[in-house]
């Protein structure tokens, strides 16, 4: 009984809203395709510029980097974070400051992390490179994967950990033949998501990576290369990045029906 | 002849191709006190909300003194509701929800403190106006949304199964309260309850729904003595049913003598049939043209009252006999007896199987 | 449970973790912000309050104001629009709504630098807003659209929107219909409803929003580098400008000591409100 009006009204509202939300990223991946690589007029669809990323020795050494920061600081994190939830959530009485340090890496602003990492490991004398990059991401990361395998513990009966105890089984056999298997999706989703978050992340990267070349992430590489203006080259470029991080996340989502993870 | 208050003719309500009200056509008076009574999904809360304006009807016309109310907004109507949720505000205290549609009135400041303490005092509430709504008991919740749709004085006060959420002894308590206030104020109440008892006890007329139609409207005493259907006879009371076949002069059961029946509907011989007697009616000291025998087979209290479950060879389940106390306390029936119960040919009503 | 120290050897890598590389480096800036700076770079460990004071000297405080007044401007512009969305979501059928919020948010999972790169696409000289302004025939010089402060609040805008949606939805989705159901019964109009009933009863969704927004846009330093061009200053590159250019770092742990206890006490101030919403303490007679 809303009244038509309203309705209509908030049909515009929502239009509006996705179209702002929408307009530029497609403006960008569609001219990603043109031909002629300029925004003044459409040449023809072309594939070529993704040629030319391919050719582009310093954006495939950025590529490479980010995969190995990926890779690894999505392993550390998810075996680290995994095990805290479940520590977590057998504990249950936890206090406010553990509830605390667990969630601050979540909302901490990065650019505060960011110099606290660099002052830290310059003043340990600790040389930066990929390294740095990876065990400053473990710090945000593991919280995500924590928080996203605590959701599913949440509705997670325990009885079945009991029964397992009860047929016998030692608490290890328990949490290898049970608890792991039921929190499995949870943790692969966590992992991807945390996956996603090092690829995209830039600033934390930005101030660990250290001087030198050699340890540029591809969003540092895109950073720098934004600078200096718009070229069909980076449109290329920012449709695989985002096409990536779209695929991650919805795999994500299908591994762990329920909330958008991190909420 | 007066117009009545309020007129349905002929409401419907479809939700796509679900019909939640069928059709519903009857009269409310001035001052009347009208219970809607109904198994869950019956349409009641349907129809209520399409008095209310917030549900349009899918056919037929609501007449509120001889004029038609079907396509006033619900902020317009002079009928207020009182939701099954109670929906009061959280965020305000009870006296600002309570003087929040006298707001919407642009009633004079003064006027609105005024009738908003006159009515805190009339719920018994008058100390607790500051408070918010999740500082209150579940009683003072439902009074005070009681409170705030009553203080705008409609023409008529909807109440969505007012005393729902309340405990059995709250409920007694409030039934007579919302008596009280409704004479008190001297406003037209419709109030929707699956509560048989509560209707009976509450309303001056009752009116039975099924599937989204009305089966019965009359009074209490109409509807429980004189049932028009098998449903209207089952969901009101303790009845017990003896499947029959119609004979000439009475009506053969299973086995034994003819039960008689005073009025009883026509129905073609050797037709099957229930009769049906309530449990109050069927006595073992009672005089009557009726008798049966049986196995008491369970004994359940019932506040002072007895219920012997009797095991007989007419119907499958044993029938139910409610014995006062003090006749109760003279027999002294135990499980296992066999006794016999009388009833009167008044007591018989006969259905169609 | 059998064993009590199971469950915290479980947990305890990650918090070795979280100890060593968080809190231990937090701790780090608050105390450098109280050394001097050393001759060329470096650090003199010497206890003062010079950083502080420099923080509030009117050429920084004059920066600060402008990030809060860019900030304020981003997340009351995002809080509206954000609003107005959550709002039509929640309006529409029940099992649209999720797929509906799934694409407002999905843009926030894509890579940051990516949607603020979008905006110079689109702003810049050659840009597709300058395109089509020729198009329709638009003559003459065109204002410039890109490295404008203008162009810093819509990129902030753009990038946190989707998380407005979402803390808007929350309350808005979890309102009980009949709560505004009984405001139009008692004889209030739509729009007195929505004033007096809704949106006090969702404002904690939109403060969390608000925060939020202005908390990541004070401190940013991607957008008004890029969408604000070299000159552009805000407290974030000045942070930045003080650890890798200018190598001051206990000023630059000043600014950032100063940044996070505005931070902080925004979200205080949020955590309050949302408390006020759930429903009044004893004692909060209005
Ligand atoms: N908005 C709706 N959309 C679709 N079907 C509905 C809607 N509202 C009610 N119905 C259906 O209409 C029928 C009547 O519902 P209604 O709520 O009026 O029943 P009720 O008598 O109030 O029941 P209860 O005693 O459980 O409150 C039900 O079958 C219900 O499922
Ligand atoms: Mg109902």
């Amino acid at each position: 009984m809303a009244d038509r009006n309203t309705f209509r009204l908030m049909l515009l509202i929502l239009g509006l809203v996705f179209a702002f939300l929408y307009l530029p990223i497609s403006v960008l991946v569609g001219l990603s395709f043109n031909e002629g690589g300029l925004p003044t007029a459409w040449t023809g669809f072309s594939v070529k510029w993704y040629g030319e990323l391919l050719a582009n020795k310093d954006i495939l050494r950025a590529a490479g980097n980010t995969l190995i920061v990926a890779i690894f600081s999505t392993l550390l994190s998810t075996i680290l974070g995994s095990l805290l939830a479940v520590g977590v959530e057998i504990r249950r009485r936890n206090g406010k400051w553990l509830e605390t340090m667990i969630f601050a890496p979540m909302i901490i602003p990065d650019i505060v992390l960011a110099i606290a990492l660099l002052s830290f490991f310059s003043l340990l004398g600790v040389k930066m490179g990929l390294h740095t990059i990876i065990v400053s991401h473990v710090v945000f990361n593991l919280a995500f994967v924590s928080a996203v395998v605590r959701a599913r513990l949440k509705s997670f009966d325990w009885s079945i950990v009991e029964a397992s105890n009860d047929l016998g089984a030692t608490t290890a056999t328990t949490m290898r033949r049970v608890v792991l298997p039921v929190l499995m999706p949870a943790i692969l989703a966590g992992a991807l998501l945390a996956f996603t978050l090092s690829v995209d992340e830039f600033i934390i990267a930005f101030f660990t990576a250290g001087a030198g070349r050699s340890s540029i992430t591809l969003p540092m590489q895109i950073f720098s290369m934004i600078r200096f203006g718009v070229t069909p080259e980076i449109n290329a470029l920012a449709t695989v990045v985002m096409a990536v991080s779209v695929v991650a996340l919805a795999l994500s989502q299908r591994l762990n029906r329920g909330g958008l993870p991190g909420q | 002849m007066t117009t009545p208050l309020l007129s349905l003719r002929d409401i419907k309500k479809n939700f796509g191709s679900a019909q939640a009200v069928a059709g519903v056509t009857m009269d409310i008076h001035r001052n009347e006190f009208f219970a809607l009574l109904g198994a869950s999904g019956s349409g009641k809360t349907t129809l209520l909300r399409m008095l209310a304006g917030f549900e349009a009807p899918s056919g037929g016309d609501i007449l509120l003194e001889g004029s038609s109310i079907a396509a006033m907004p619900p902020n317009k109507r002079p009928v207020n509701l009182m939701f099954q949720s109670y929906a009061l505000f959280p965020h305000m205290t009870v006296a600002q929800n309570i003087a929040y549609g006298l707001e919407m009135d642009r009633l004079a400041k003064a006027e609105i403190k005024s009738r908003v303490s006159e009515i805190l005092e009339v719920i018994q509430l008058g100390h607790l106006g500051g408070r918010k709504p999740d500082q209150l008991s579940g009683g003072q919740r439902q009074r005070v949304a009681l409170a705030r749709a009553l203080v705008k004085r409609p023409k008529v006060l909807l109440l969505d199964e007012p005393l729902g959420a309340l405990d059995k002894k709250l409920r007694s308590e409030m039934q007579l309260e919302l008596k009280r206030l409704q004479h008190e104020f001297g406003i037209t109440f419709i109030v929707v309850t699956h509560d048989q008892e509560e209707a009976l006890v509450m309303a001056d007329r009752v009116a039975i729904m099924k599937d989204g139609a009305l089966l019965q409207v009359g009074t209490p005493r109409e509807i429980y003595e004189y049932p028009e259907t098998r449903f209207a006879a089952d969901f009101i009371g303790v009845m017990n049913f003896l499947p029959v076949s119609v004979a000439s002069g009475g009506y053969q059961g299973k086995e034994g003598p003819l039960i008689r029946a005073a009025d009883a509907p026509e129905l073609a011989a050797g037709s099957a049939a229930v009769a049906a007697i309530r449990s109050e009616r069927l006595g073992v000291e009672t005089q009557g043209e009726n008798s049966l025998a049986g196995e008491i087979t369970d004994i359940a209290y019932h506040g002072l009252d007895l219920l012997l479950h009797v095991k007989t060879p007419l119907a499958e389940t044993p029938v139910i006999s409610r014995l006062t106390a003090d006749v109760a306390e003279r027999l002294a029936p135990e499980v296992g007896q066999t006794i016999t119960l009388g009833w009167s040919a008044r007591d018989t009503r006969i259905f169609p199987a | 449970m059998t064993t009590d120290r199971r469950p915290i050897l479980l947990m305890s890598p990650a918090l070795l973790w979280l100890f060593g590389l968080m809190v231990v480096p937090c701790l780090l800036i608050l105390v450098l912000a109280f050394f001097r700076r050393g001759m060329y770079g470096g650090i003199e460990y010497t206890f003062t309050l010079e950083n502080i004071a420099l923080v509030f000297d009117p050429l920084y405080a004059q920066i600060f104001l402008k990030s809060a007044w860019i900030a304020g401007l981003a997340a009351g512009i995002a809080s509206i629009l954000g609003y107005a969305a959550a709002y039509a979501i929640a309006a529409m059928p029940r099992h649209r709504q999720s797929a509906l919020l799934f694409f407002a948010v999905l843009p926030f999972w894509s890579n940051y630098l990516v949607r603020t790169y979008a905006w110079i696409v689109l702003l810049n000289r050659e840009g597709l807003i300058v395109n089509l302004a020729r198009w329709v025939g638009f003559e003459g010089e065109l204002p410039s659209m890109l490295y404008t402060e203008q162009a810093v609040v819509i990129g902030l805008i753009y990038n946190y929107l989707p998380f407005v949606i979402l803390s808007c939805y929350a309350p808005l989705s979890r309102l009980n219909p009949e709560i505004s159901e009984a405001s139009r019964d008692l004889g209030a109009s739509g729009w007195t409803t929505f004033r007096r009933v809704v949106l006090p009863m969702t404002v904690p969704g939109i403060a969390t929003g608000f925060v939020f927004v202005f908390v990541l846009s004070i401190g940013n330093f991607v957008t008004p580098a890029l969408l604000g061009g070299g000159q552009f200053q805000m407290i974030g590159n000045l942070v930045y400008a003080q650890f890798l250019t200018a190598n001051d770092w206990p000023f630059g742990a000043a600014l950032s000591m100063v940044l996070i206890m505005v931070m902080l006490g925004l979200l205080m101030a949020q955590a309050t409100v949302a408390d006020r919403a759930s429903g009044g303490k004893a004692g909060d007679n209005g």
